[in-house]
């Protein structure tokens, strides 16, 4: 017994000491960019075989025309809301023939490996992964988004890692010049209330992008604490008493089952029936330059009651046709 | 089957268990065909990337899977004795909610190794479940049982605060940490894990045969010539120290130190003298197979912990209501 354990001991010391021997020497690079870590992201050319496991920047990738350089995609888009959309952009992933190595959580390092990328686009706060991929000098670039500026960094960074820099530059210049055209009131400022989908409790603060799109569309967040999600009590949107609740998209709850919450109803924004919910996730990503879209919204929602159904819709599909090159609502 | 040949079985176990592991994968190109046409007929086409997915992706997990399993059952099945109690696991004195803490933590602020600090927070809850169980110089089984509840308690508060903190990327890592994954594992991760894992393991497997002495009761034990407090003490840091190893590696795997061994006592009997290696090498086989249902049930990985609850939970019951031997 004694030997089968000790033979057993010298087995496992001895594969724990076989590391190390495939590693690869990098050759000299040509493109370089500064992730979101801070740090230089290397590559020799261009990128061709790229791994993305974040579903915004993937749609960048798309506004690029780059998504015969995708991969592997991240299994999100393969989910019901995502897949609709995706599915009219690339045929792959109409045929589910994308393989989808993982997500903003978990990852199949093995799969990553296995598709060979020469870049792989993950969030930076997925550590470990990134640590692992690393290991086999497989490029990474991590990102972190909290600011627009962030969004258009990574659209240029994106540009510069795949050879489209014309694409990303002319998308960023589009995208700030319509933002610039929003309507901006400066007198009589209304706020508002931000709702995650979570809940009429779960709001952003002040250090957040949701600050940064209410404060693109001209309104000020009533929310003054400043983490980038928290969660308040009722009393305290009631200390806030905002003109008006902006809802992300819900899909238990809806505007009128807000307006007609008990609880809710001595705030100023349920009494004037100022309750408004972004209409999908997809048109709304405002980690990606369809962030004009939510701004539009909630500036017309604010200063212009005249906004209809199919108002909006004229807006989304301008706004499809110029990042993505085609309409991609009926 | 009689238990001689059975023990012959769990001996040779895990050799195959481990080859099968290694053909078995999420990468789509890399199939069993050309994993064997490589191995045993030379072939080699792709054979850069095969060996990378082989020899650094999943050799590394598979051992370190193995060892974890082997660890956790070794030390349960420790612990049980030394406790004398059939519901204790290595976590029994806050080991995991210390290290859930340490973790947790450490992505919070990101500025510790996550590893480092769920070793360093587990070994912590630990040392304060003795210290707060320790009076007069003596520590009783049960005091050290009620102060390792009560560190459970500080430590999961701590957690919550932790998790209520975060923003939702690091409450997600926090959540999937928490439910145990070996989806990282590495050369590296293995190399952090064995000094003090092996350490534990042998000093549990040099006291073995005292902790059947101990089984007899304490003042047996005196009478025997065995001291009954210094074993325990040295079994519980072994134990701890191994545990925590692991479990900063793979994060909590929730109740399997609690169920190996007793699936090894209804099988081989009793006698630690036996079973400490049977807990080895059967709780790191099944840990294998369990991990091997894990990344392959569907594209994405499916956190470890949850397959050792509904896989071992069925097989534990089967196993209690077909024999009669174990604790009874």
């Amino acid at each position: 017994m004694k030997t089968s354990f000790l033979l057993f001991l010298t087995c496992v010391f001895f594969l724990a000491s076989c590391t190390n021997f495939n590693r690869v020497q990098s050759a000299s690079d040509t493109i370089a960019v500064t992730d979101f870590r801070g740090k230089e992201v290397k590559i020799i050319k261009p990128a061709e075989r790229v791994i993305c496991l974040i579903e915004s920047a993937l749609s960048g990738i798309y506004m690029l025309y780059q998504q015969n350089r995708v991969v592997g995609v991240p299994s999100a888009i393969y989910g019901e809301n995502l897949y609709q959309y995706y599915s009219r952009l690339d045929t792959r992933v109409l045929n589910r023939a994308l393989p989808s190595p993982g997500n903003w959580d978990f990852v199949s390092i093995e799969q990553v490996v296995g598709l060979k990328p020469d870049l792989v686009i993950i969030w930076s706060s997925q550590t470990d992964a990134i640590e692992s991929l690393e290991q086999f000098n497989i490029p990474v670039y991590a990102v972190m988004l909290n600011s627009f500026s962030d969004i258009y960094k990574e659209i240029e960074d994106l540009g510069i890692l795949l050879d489209c820099s014309d694409r990303s530059d002319s998308l960023v210049a589009l995208s700030k010049g319509n933002m610039e055209t929003i309507h901006k009131n400066n007198e009589n400022i209304k706020s508002a209330y931000f709702m995650w989908s979570q809940g009429i409790t779960e709001t952003s603060g002040k250090n957040s992008t949701v600050n940064e799109l209410l404060k693109a569309a001209g309104v000020i967040n009533a929310c003054n604490l400043f983490d980038e999600h928290v969660s308040v009590s009722v009393e305290k949107i009631y200390d806030w008493d905002p003109d008006m609740i902006i809802m992300w998209y819900n899909e238990k709850l809806d505007p009128v089952d807000v307006l007609n919450d008990p609880l809710l109803q001595g705030l100023r924004a349920v009494k004037e029936g100022k309750v408004y919910e972004l209409p999908e996730v997809f048109a709304c990503d405002f980690w990606t330059l369809k962030m004009q879209y939510p701004v539009q919204l909630i500036s017309k929602w604010a200063y212009d009651s005249n906004l209809d159904t199919n108002m909006q819709k004229q807006l989304v599909n301008k706004m499809y046709k110029q990042l993505y090159g085609i309409e991609l609502i009926n | 089957m009689n238990t001689k040949a059975l023990r012959y079985i769990a001996i040779i176990a895990p050799i195959p268990v481990i080859m099968v592991s290694l053909l078995l994968g999420a990468s789509e190109d890399i199939t069993i065909e050309k994993v064997f046409s490589f191995l045993f007929f030379g072939d080699l086409t792709d054979s850069e990337l095969i060996k990378t997915i082989l020899f650094h992706i999943r050799l590394p997990r598979v051992l370190l899977v193995f060892l974890t399993g082997g660890i956790l059952a070794v030390s349960g099945s420790a612990m049980q004795a030394i406790f004398r109690n059939p519901l204790v696991d290595p976590y029994i004195l806050g080991l995991s909610s210390g290290a859930a803490f340490g973790a947790a933590l450490a992505l919070y602020v990101a500025v510790l190794p996550i590893q480092l600090s769920a070793f360093v927070f587990g070994l912590l809850a630990v040392g304060l479940s003795y210290v707060m169980a320790r009076k007069n110089n003596q520590v009783s089984v049960v005091s050290l049982i009620l102060a390792g509840i009560i560190t459970n308690g500080i430590f999961t508060a701590l957690l919550t605060i932790v998790q209520i903190v975060s923003d939702p990327f690091k409450l997600q890592s926090i959540v999937h940490w928490i439910m145990g994954s070996f989806h990282t594992a590495s050369w590296y991760e293995l190399q952090l894990v064995i000094l003090p894992a092996f350490a534990g393991l042998l000093v549990i497997f040099i006291l073995r045969w005292k902790l059947n002495v101990l089984a007899l009761g304490d003042e047996e034990a005196l009478s025997a010539g065995v001291n009954p407090g210094r074993i325990k003490i040295s079994i519980l840091i072994a134990t701890t120290m191994a545990s925590s190893a692991v479990i900063a590696v793979s994060g909590i795997i929730g109740l399997y130190g609690l169920i190996v061994p007793h699936i090894v006592r209804m099988i081989f009997g009793v006698n630690n003298k036996v079973t400490m290696l049977m807990n080895l090498l059967l709780g790191g086989t099944f840990l294998v197979i369990i991990d091997d249902i894990s990344r392959s049930f569907s594209g994405f990985e499916i956190p470890i912990g949850v397959f050792t609850m509904l896989i071992c939970a069925p097989f534990f019951i089967w196993l209690l209501k077909k024999t009669n031997t174990g604790w009874q």
